[in-house]
């Protein structure tokens, strides 16, 4: 391979796409349309958000080296970002008709499944991509992201756990367990893994700012409201209310009526509070 | 085998109307308002993830049959204290109703990358309205 391709990648793996852009573009007039230049080029715009931009290059690419399932990837990524949903099925599934086993095609077509609410179809889609390459990153992203549409928190943690096992340098590995342990409300486990996600990728912003969210979370005046991050609302709520009737029921109604009043005020700090706290602290950030 | 799964099955999408609230956030109005807030909620927001009519009809009809239940609370006992109890109780059961129809058509609107919309406002308004909408029918209904 060229060694500006060489350079580009490796650029990208360390997030710095605008610097591979450049290299890119040091690349001869012939090569600039290759298929692998191509790749690099459309994942370093898409690490930049500039989807329309990757749309083009795909189109430009395709027109000169003719169907190729990996820009045929990108298309259909970039059709599906532009929310043209339909478009982006059929380039997915002329590129799977190229490469039935892509692990990488099957995975962006049980994505675009996915938000389209199909997650049966999804499942099965991933399943495929899992038999082909179980422990590809991608195949991981997509297993965790499906258990999150599911609403199957567990699951979701449960798979981010693995990836990051299989993969501890991978910063995306670190961030999904950071996010799935937010949703389970598992805060220290969260911050600790948005904490690698920022270090091990520095110039990824969303990694940082997740960080800093749950340093929000972790501020003292949020530690009453650990108890409802840790088990939910519902299982706070139904011991607090059990409690309130039971000293009832034992003829306790001054308490009762005390820890009722506590309950109440307890319910208006979790709703007033956590506004404040982040404004605060992200104040002191910005 | 596999033919089925590539095959498109994908349609235009209708365009996003209002974002909708995060159904969890539901549980404060539920919880201040009672029942009928929780089902007013659930319903305008179940709308707005365009669920099926069914699942419309199954929260409002869980808000009415937790209204009644308070009702009922509220005739075979004495004093404020359990009617109150009974509505927030009543209120957090709706909120499981809107939360297990809702959660999965929410988290895939979340993953079109549409955020929530703000639920501080409508939650207070619903729980305030619905509240004294309750305690006036309690009162015309019961006493």
């Amino acid at each position: 391979m060229n060694a500006a391709l060489h350079h580009a990648q490796a650029l990208l793996a360390t997030g710095r796409p605008e610097q591979a852009l450049t290299e890119l573009s040091t690349l001869p007039a012939n090569e600039v349309t290759g298929s692998y230049a191509m790749q690099l080029r459309c994942a370093a715009l898409s690490q930049l958000d500039r989807w329309t931009e990757v749309g083009d290059a795909t189109r430009a690419g395709l027109a000169a080296n003719g169907p190729d399932p990996d820009l045929l990837l990108w298309l259909g990524r970039s059709e599906h970002e532009a929310g043209r949903d339909p478009m982006a099925e059929r380039v997915l599934l002329d590129g799977l008709a190229l490469a039935p086993h892509d692990v990488d095609l099957l995975c962006a077509y049980a994505d675009l499944c996915a938000a389209n609410g199909q997650l049966d179809k999804a499942g099965k889609l991933v399943d495929l991509a899992a038999a082909r390459a179980p422990q590809a990153p991608v195949v991981y992203a997509t297993r965790i992201q499906l258990a999150h549409a599911r609403g199957d928190d567990r699951e979701a943690q449960r798979i981010s756990r693995e990836f990051v096992g299989v993969h501890p340098e991978n910063p995306v590995a670190h961030a999904l367990l950071g996010s799935t342990s937010a949703a389970r409300g598992q805060v220290d486990a969260a911050y600790e893994g948005f904490r690698q996600a920022a270090a091990a990728r520095p110039t990824e912003q969303i990694f940082a700012e997740s960080a800093m969210e749950l340093r929000v979370a972790r501020h003292p005046l949020m530690l009453p409201l650990r108890p409802i991050l840790r088990f939910g609302a519902l299982k706070t709520w139904l011991v607090a209310v059990g409690l309130i009737i039971g000293l009832r029921a034992v003829g306790l109604p001054v308490l009762a009526g005390l820890l009722g009043f506590v309950w109440l005020a307890f319910c208006v700090y979790s709703w007033v509070v956590p506004p404040l706290v982040r404004k605060w602290v992200l104040r002191g950030w910005r | 085998m596999h033919d089925d799964l590539f095959s498109p099955t994908i349609r235009e999408q209708p365009a996003p109307g209002r974002p909708p609230w995060r159904p969890e956030s539901i549980v404060y109005p539920a919880f201040f308002g009672g029942p009928l807030a929780a089902a007013t909620l659930g319903v305008l927001n179940g709308r707005r993830l365009a669920l099926p009519t069914g699942h419309l009809l199954a929260i409002a009809g869980a808000g009415l049959a937790g209204f009644a239940a308070r009702a009922v609370v509220e005739g075979f006992t004495d004093g404020n204290s359990p009617t109150r109890l009974a509505g927030t109780v009543t209120g957090l059961l709706v909120w499981l109703v809107v939360l297990s129809l809702q959660r999965r058509p929410f988290r895939v609107v979340a993953l079109r990358g549409h955020g929530p919309a703000r639920l501080l406002g409508p939650g207070f308004a619903a729980a305030i309205g619905c509240g004294l909408l309750e305690a006036i029918l309690l009162v015309v209904l019961v006493r």
